[in-house]
Order: C-alpha cells, then structure tokens, then sequence
C-alpha cells in the first residue's frame, strides 16, 4: 500500500481538540480498535491511535481514513481523550490538502451531481431487479446542496482537489 | 398509528431495496405509518463525508432535519450512519446556539431555518422506546421458533452514546433482546460489540476488512447460530458479500455459510412473509439447507 505523506502542522490538530495532548500512550484503547486489530503494522505497542498521535509533522496521513469513528477508544480512555474526534480532523487536513483516498473525492462529486452517494444509474438497475420504482434525481435538491457545498468551502479552492 | 417521515438513506435504496419495501409494507402493521419525501439527500456519511469536511457535514444534516421540520415530523430511520450523523447534528445544534446561528445563516441562502423542533430516531430506537418489544410481541404472527439468530447491532447506533443513549456500547443487550421478541432464539457471541470493518475496506485495505469479517463469522459459526442480523445497510454487505468473496480464499468457511438478515426482514419473516417474499433471492449468501432453520 503506498503511503501518502502530508505535512502538517500537529498544532492544527491541538487548537481544535486540547485533550489529545494528555493522552499517555497506555494502550488501553487499542485493545478495542477494530483498526489496530486487524492492520497487520499496528499492535499493541504501536497501536493505530497512539501511531497517529505520537507523529511530530509527517503522517502516513492516508490511514487516517481506516478509523470508522466507531468511538471504542473514547469509551475506553481513562484519560478522556477523544481520538475519534482527531482522526476526524486529520481527516479534513487531508482532504482538503488534496491526500484522501481517490474514493473520498468521487464520493463527493458524485453526491454534488444527484444528491445519493451511488450513481442513479445503477441504484436503479438494482431496483427493478428487485422489482421496484427507480428514483429520480431532484434537481432542486441537489442545487441547494451544490450552495451549501460552495458556502462551507467543499467546493471551491479550499474543497481539495 | 405513530407518524414518521422515513429517511430512506443512499445504501439501503440502492443495495437492499428489498429492505426498503418491507419497510413500507410491514411496519403499518404494528403500527408505524411511514410518509415519503423526495427532497432529502444523503445524510452525509459520518466516516467519510465528516472527514471531508465537517461544516459542511453538518449543515447538510441540518438541512435534511429541516425538510422534516417543514413537515412537523419525526424522522425514522434504517440505517446506522443516517441515524449517527442526523441525531449527532440534531443534538449539537440544539444545544448549542452560536452553532445553530452559523448553520443557519448557510441555510438562509437556500431559503430553509433549522429550528430544532423534531426528533431523529433508529427503527430499532422506534420499537425500543416509542412501542415497547412487550407490545412487539403481542402483534407478532408466525413467531420464529428454532431460529438461532447472531445479533450485530454495530458500533454508529452505540456511540456516541450520551447523544444516543440506546444501549450498552461495549456490552449491548437491546438487539438481542429483539431476536427473542420475534420468537428466535438470540445467540451471544465474543466479538458481538466489534466492528464489521467497513471502513478498511474503504480506506483500501481489503486483507484487514476481511480479516475483520472473518474474526466475527468464525465466531458466529462456533457460536452454533444459523443466522447474523443487523440493522445497518454497511455492516449487512459486509457480512453478505463480504463472506460472499471470502469463500473464494477461505474455503473452510464455506462449509458454514452464515446468512445475514436485516432486522427489517427477520421483522417481516415473524409478521409471516416468507423467505422469498422477504427477497432472500437478492442476498449473496443463501440458507444452506433446512438444519439451520
């Protein structure tokens, strides 16, 4: 797997979420992530949360996108720190730097052009195989989303790629 | 008859349609009256449409309630991640004013105000809280003796759960307490409360999502269940396709395949559909013979 690197400022991440500066790196969380479970580079003593947070300014930052925010290592921290919430902000760095994965971006583009992360075409291929009605695209809706997408800086210069 | 605006989602009209008109066939008759609208759209997905970019994450969410606020409905929901991302939005722009201002002068450009005035709820949420499995029991038709059913309730219906409240995160008890409201005996298994792995296999990393998927079959298969169920669109084509592609590499599991059934339709099977009218043709994985039943 190719490793996307991305520069970063760990400051970013810490002006948005203080509390992941008082994580001690006692793998208490990992023994519940589903992530540092089953990624083979990822263990209990370089588990994928601790990995993250313990990177100065360069991050395989493409990993980021493995967490599924399912918060066990919110439950699980005794130090209350939310992880979930900084690899969500990692998330953003990395996308709008232009480093997510190839899907991230057409899953956008293609909720901007029908409003449904699947292509219309093919959800309703699906649906008259299962014998139902197809949808179709609501042009009204997918205008505004187009307009809340320029307003909040998806689309646009700062929207990625 | 208790009203909601149904909130479809993507994945469950274009993967599992079958779910979809179940839905609308069967929840009218324990009494959940169901109304459509064309105008939402994706709710957007909390793993990857929130890492792209949260705000507007966010005032989408926002966007989708008020359509349901125009209507002064509730929204129901089948799925996990909607449920996730419509009640976290929900709940954070309620109590937190400056938020709620900033979302709504975005909103205010297409003409919609979120207000904050409806609630957002899981189908399982539904039958939880709003109906009572005690009151479930007593309208079921063709109670499901002799199924031993895996319960997966999966992790965005758990967490956060201060905002949700549904259930045990680490040890949930509610969905198998369903399976035995429906007559089928509810199996527990260790890794219940562990991911499906949905995420690994979008991040690209195939070998650790199936590693994930195996995890839980494997422990499924000795757990002695006949069946897995869920109530969410991503983990079901996890557990079905998934296991699906998995035969090709793991032949031993194949031996025990483990149908998945979404708790639409083990809803629909006790309300007395049968195995094809509930559309067990469009699973990947079919019932390997008469013994697991």
């Amino acid at each position: 797997m190719e490793v996307l690197r991305l520069k970063y400022e760990k400051n970013e991440i810490l002006k948005k979420d203080k509390a992941i500066e008082v994580c001690f790196k006692c793998s208490t969380c990992s023994k519940f992530c589903p992530i540092t479970q089953n990624v083979k580079k990822y263990n209990l003593e370089n588990s994928f949360v601790t990995h993250l947070f313990e990177t100065e300014k360069e991050v395989a930052l493409n990993d980021v996108w493995m967490c599924c925010a399912c918060e066990k290592c919110l439950i699980t921290c005794p130090q209350d720190t939310n992880p979930t919430d900084a690899f969500t902000n990692l998330k953003e760095i990395s996308y709008r730097e232009g480093h997510a994965p190839e899907t991230v971006y057409r899953l956008v583009d293609q909720l901007l052009q029908e409003g449904t992360v699947y292509a219309l075409k093919f959800t309703n291929l699906a649906r008259k195989r299962a014998g139902m009605k197809g949808i179709e695209k609501n042009e009204k809706s997918v205008e505004e989303i187009n307009k809340l997408a320029e307003k909040t800086g998806l689309k646009g210069k700062e929207g990625g790629k | 008859m208790l009203n909601y605006l149904f909130f479809k989602g993507c994945t469950i009209p274009a993967s599992l349609p079958n779910v979809e008109r179940l839905a609308l066939e069967v929840l009218p008759e324990i009494g959940i009256n169901l109304q459509e609208s064309s105008e939402f759209t994706c709710c957007p997905d909390p793993i990857r449409l929130q890492g792209a970019n949260q705000y507007f994450w966010m005032v989408s969410a926002a966007r989708n309630i008020a359509i349901a606020e125009e209507q002064n409905m509730d929204i129901m929901t089948l799925c996990n991640g909607c449920e996730n991302t419509l009640a976290i939005s929900n709940y954070r722009l309620k109590n937190n004013v400056d938020l709620k201002r900033k979302v709504n002068n975005v909103l205010k450009e297409i003409g919609r105000e979120y207000k904050g005035t409806i609630k957002i709820r899981h189908f399982l949420q539904v039958l939880k809280e709003d109906i009572g499995l005690d009151n479930l029991k007593k309208m079921i038709k063709t109670p499901l003796v002799g199924f031993k059913v895996a319960g997966h309730p999966g992790c965005h219906l758990l967490m956060p759960n201060e905002i949700l409240k549904f259930d045990n995160p680490v040890d949930p008890e509610f969905y198998d307490q369903f399976i035995a409201a429906l007559g089928a005996t509810p199996i527990d298994y260790l890794s219940k409360a562990d991911c499906c792995g949905v995420s690994l296999n979008l991040a690209g990393d195939k070998e650790a999502s199936n590693r994930c998927i195996e995890n839980k079959l494997v422990d499924v298969q000795l757990s002695g269940a006949g069946f897995i169920s869920t109530a969410c669109p991503a983990c079901f084509n996890q557990f079905d396709f998934g296991q699906f592609l998995l035969f090709r590499n793991n032949p031993q599991l194949k031996e025990k395949p483990i149908p998945v059934l979404y708790a639409i339709e083990l809803l629909a099977l006790a309300m007395g559909r049968s195995m094809e009218e509930i559309g067990l043709d469009l699973h990947r994985v079919k019932i390997p013979s008469k013994e697991g039943v």
